[in-house]
């Protein structure tokens, strides 16, 4: 008996979940187009990938990083648009911005918190821009042993609705 | 100990406990599936085209297996999936804590930030199931309005 009732409940819950989506305000596509760890997917690269660049990865691989607080998400856009919004907890660092000349002080004073084996995420907007890439290079060539790049970027971490944070609103 | 199991104020107080537990879980999930499917992706647990059939689902298990406890209809049912339910939370619970995910467990709210512990929950879970234990184990067939 407890087997019967145990499916009767799962074939009421069926009807009153499915039926209910069909007129929900809040409706769900039946199949789920969510990313899986191991589907395959792999990360998002850039077409002038060079020998000894840090490894890419995919957006569930940086969300893993991102839940278990593994790693430090840097930001390599302009502050606009970082302040527009980026991953939470990012920090900024604008490649275009930096300074000129020897850059191990700035960076030493920027990442001050960090140790050179540390974890560093860097992106920037998406796969049409390559800061994230050239600011690795830069951090790799000053020691920093453990980067990642999401290349991926702002733009595919917020289509899979994962948390960000906005300084301010973005401008027109 | 077999009195005290069968203790008919005992099992309707750990019936309404766990009932009102399971209904008040759902509430949140049924209004918004979009928020609870999204909890079930950060576990990385589940297919992702499962996903979403998960979300729209597992509530309304959650709601009728409670009301279910508390009313006393399709009763041995409901203590099955409450069982089931409980179990399946703690592990992925437990596998969440063991890889080092810091998530929000998706069980009373939305998933609108995975900051937030799965410890605690993980606690609370743990003493759900000795309540269920109870009423699994529990002879008593007071105040009930359907069929046993």
């Amino acid at each position: 008996m407890a087997l019967r009732q145990t499916i009767y409940i799962l074939l009421i819950a069926s009807a009153l979940g499915l039926g209910l989506n069909l007129v929900s305000p809040n409706r769900l596509d039946f199949i789920g187009n969510w990313r899986d760890l191991h589907d395959g997917d792999g990360p998002i690269l850039p077409p002038d990938i060079e020998p000894g660049d840090a490894p890419f990865i995919a957006v569930d691989v940086a969300q893993l990083d991102f839940s278990a607080r593994a790693a430090l998400f840097v930001d390599a856009r302009d502050p606009d648009e970082f302040e527009c919004g980026t991953i939470r907890g990012a920090i900024n660092i604008p490649f275009e911005y930096l300074p000129e000349g020897d850059l191990g002080p700035y960076f030493d004073s920027v990442l001050s918190h960090l140790s050179k084996d540390e974890r560093i995420i860097i992106f920037c907007s998406g796969e049409e821009c390559d800061v994230s890439l050239h600011l690795a290079r830069n951090l790799q060539a000053l020691g920093y042993t453990d980067l990642a790049i999401f290349f991926g970027g702002s733009r595919e971490w917020e289509r899979f609705h994962l948390p960000i944070e906005q300084r301010r609103p973005c401008d027109e | 100990m077999r009195r005290i199991i069968d203790n008919d104020h005992l099992t309707m107080a750990a019936r309404v406990v766990v009932g009102v537990v399971f209904v008040s879980a759902s509430v949140y999930k049924i209004i918004d599936p979009g928020s609870f499917a999204r909890s079930i992706w950060y576990y990385h647990l589940m297919p992702g085209s499962l996903i979403n059939l998960i979300a729209l689902v597992l509530p309304w298990v959650e709601a009728l297996a409670g009301l279910g406890l508390i009313f006393g209809f399709l009763y041995r049912g409901a203590i099955v999936w409450v069982n089931v339910m409980t179990v399946a939370f703690i592990g992925a619970l437990t596998l969440a804590v063991a890889r080092g995910l810091d998530i929000d467990c998706g069980c009373f709210k939305a998933a609108d930030d995975i900051d937030g512990s799965a410890l605690q929950p993980l606690i609370l879970d743990g003493a759900l199931l000795l309540l269920i234990m109870q009423l699994w184990f529990s002879r008593s067939r007071r105040w009930m309005c359907g069929r046993k």
